[in-house]
């Protein structure tokens, strides 16, 4: 492994799940090893079971000693799209202060003490706002230093799937959806850009979010236009939906179900 | 189709990345350095051949001198010195010095020492009056410098007594 391309491990990490892959960089990068690990205690409001199966998991030497690319789930992770403030110039430290006052106006105290990050945007345009617990992260710093990987990039799956499915999207009056293992997030295309975002702890009958999209987006289309939804999700939800209305799979191929979407949700992003 | 812009949000790794452009006008100011260095090297190194070449070229060739040689250089530098002498000059300068003198003065000999660059005058004169008169004459003279009266001696064996003088001076070049 040459010091200048180390080796690079993603991570996907949701309340009920792992997922790892081990990728060789250099000239060609490959894939050298990819595994899908169950966690069936795993809860949103504990993380410690997450974190000692991960733990578990990178005691193997297939997984350490490299470069760590996180993913998490959205189930822990709030969006917000926060307005550009029209008559104030605020540096990059205003500008988060003020993502935070509209991400707590929006999901209430509770996320004071969360991480908070920006997109890249472009001044005088609003720009997405991201908040997840800081335990998270520090939980995970702590553990990925126990197996010498070094976190490089930390990602919610909305930002990844998006990014891994834009260009198939149109860029006006659009819906991207990401289900997964129990959250469903949804996110409105206008001019290219973001301009709402829905995020749902998915019910055992996950139709019913679906359905709940499918409905804000006949409410809040523009008038006259039929905006589109499209959805990436694991192959076993598609199954179940296949004669949903309105709604265009993202995802193609003939997979087993949700083992082997969040595998597929890694290895997309270096696609 | 148009296709929506890429979202840059990241908590670890930083989010403001160079667009592509950047990158492609760094690499292809990259590329055209490399290859102007590159151009530049070898034209440095085809001036390095060919000042070699030259060099080569001109290099004089250094043989030792041989005896034969060295003989012929001392011939040479000879008949080049006597080729330097004046003559023309001289002579006319002389002849209108003792017209000048009113033809008191019977020169004898004239002869150079290219060497020196210095010409030897034997003359006769009626008198020492008349001697200096002439040395006084070739010291105007536009031909010869440092006129010196070297020695005079009378002539007790001819019968008119004149007075031998010889004098000598340097020619200008």
């Amino acid at each position: 492994m040459s010091p200048l391309w180390r080796d690079e491990i993603a991570i996907y990490l949701a309340p009920r799940k792992i997922a790892l892959v081990r990728r060789a960089r250099g000239l060609k990068p490959r894939v050298v090893a990819a595994t899908e690990l169950a966690i069936p205690t795993g809860t949103v409001g504990d993380v410690g079971p997450l974190f000692a199966r991960l733990a578990d998991a990178l005691s193997e030497s297939t997984w350490q000693g490299a470069a760590a690319r996180a993913v998490v789930g959205d189930a822990w992770v709030r969006y917000g799209i926060v307005p550009w403030p029209a008559a104030t110039r605020l540096d990059a430290a205003g500008r988060l202060t003020h993502a935070r006052y509209v991400l707590g106006d929006a999901y209430g105290d509770a996320l004071a003490e969360w991480a908070v990050t920006l997109a890249d945007t472009p001044p005088g345009r609003p720009y997405v706002a991201c908040a997840m617990p800081a335990d998270l992260r520090s939980g995970l710093e702590d553990t990925l230093s126990q197996a010498r990987l070094t976190l490089v990039s930390l990602q919610p799956q909305l930002v990844v799937a998006f990014n891994s499915w834009r260009h198939r999207l149109p860029a006006d009056d659009t819906w991207f959806v990401n289900l997964d293992d129990g959250s469903l997030s949804a996110v409105h295309l206008s001019n290219g850009a973001w301009d709402r975002i829905h995020v749902a702890r998915l019910s055992p009958d996950w139709s019913v979010e679906l359905d709940r999209v499918l409905a804000l987006a006949r409410l809040t289309r523009a008038a006259g236009a039929l905006g589109r939804l499209f959805v990436d999700a694991p192959a076993c939800m598609r199954r179940d939906a296949a004669a949903s209305d309105g709604v265009e799979w993202l995802e193609e191929g003939h997979g087993d179900g949700a083992q082997a979407h969040a595998l597929a949700v890694l290895q997309r992003m270096y696609a | 189709m148009r296709r929506p812009c890429p979202i840059r949000l990241d908590f670890v790794a930083p989010v403001h990345q160079a667009p592509l452009a950047g990158v492609a006008l760094c690499l292809a100011g990259l590329a055209a350095a490399v290859a102007l260095g590159t151009a530049f090297d070898r034209e440095l190194a085809e001036r390095s051949r060919l000042d070699a070449a030259l060099g080569a070229r001109a290099q004089p060739h250094h043989r030792a001198p041989t005896p034969e040689s060295l003989k012929s250089a001392a011939e040479a530098a000879a008949i080049e010195r006597e080729l330097s002498v004046p003559w023309t000059r001289l002579l006319a300068e002389l002849e209108s010095a003792s017209h000048d003198t009113a033809a008191h003065v019977s020169l004898l000999a004239v002869e150079p020492d290219p060497a020196k660059r210095l010409v030897r005058i034997t003359a006769e004169v009626r008198n020492l009056p008349d001697a200096l008169a002439y040395l006084e004459r070739l010291q105007k003279s536009a031909v010869l410098r440092y006129p010196m009266l070297e020695s005079h001696e009378r002539r007790k064996d001819d019968p008119e007594h004149p007075v031998r003088i010889k004098l000598s001076a340097e020619w200008r070049t």
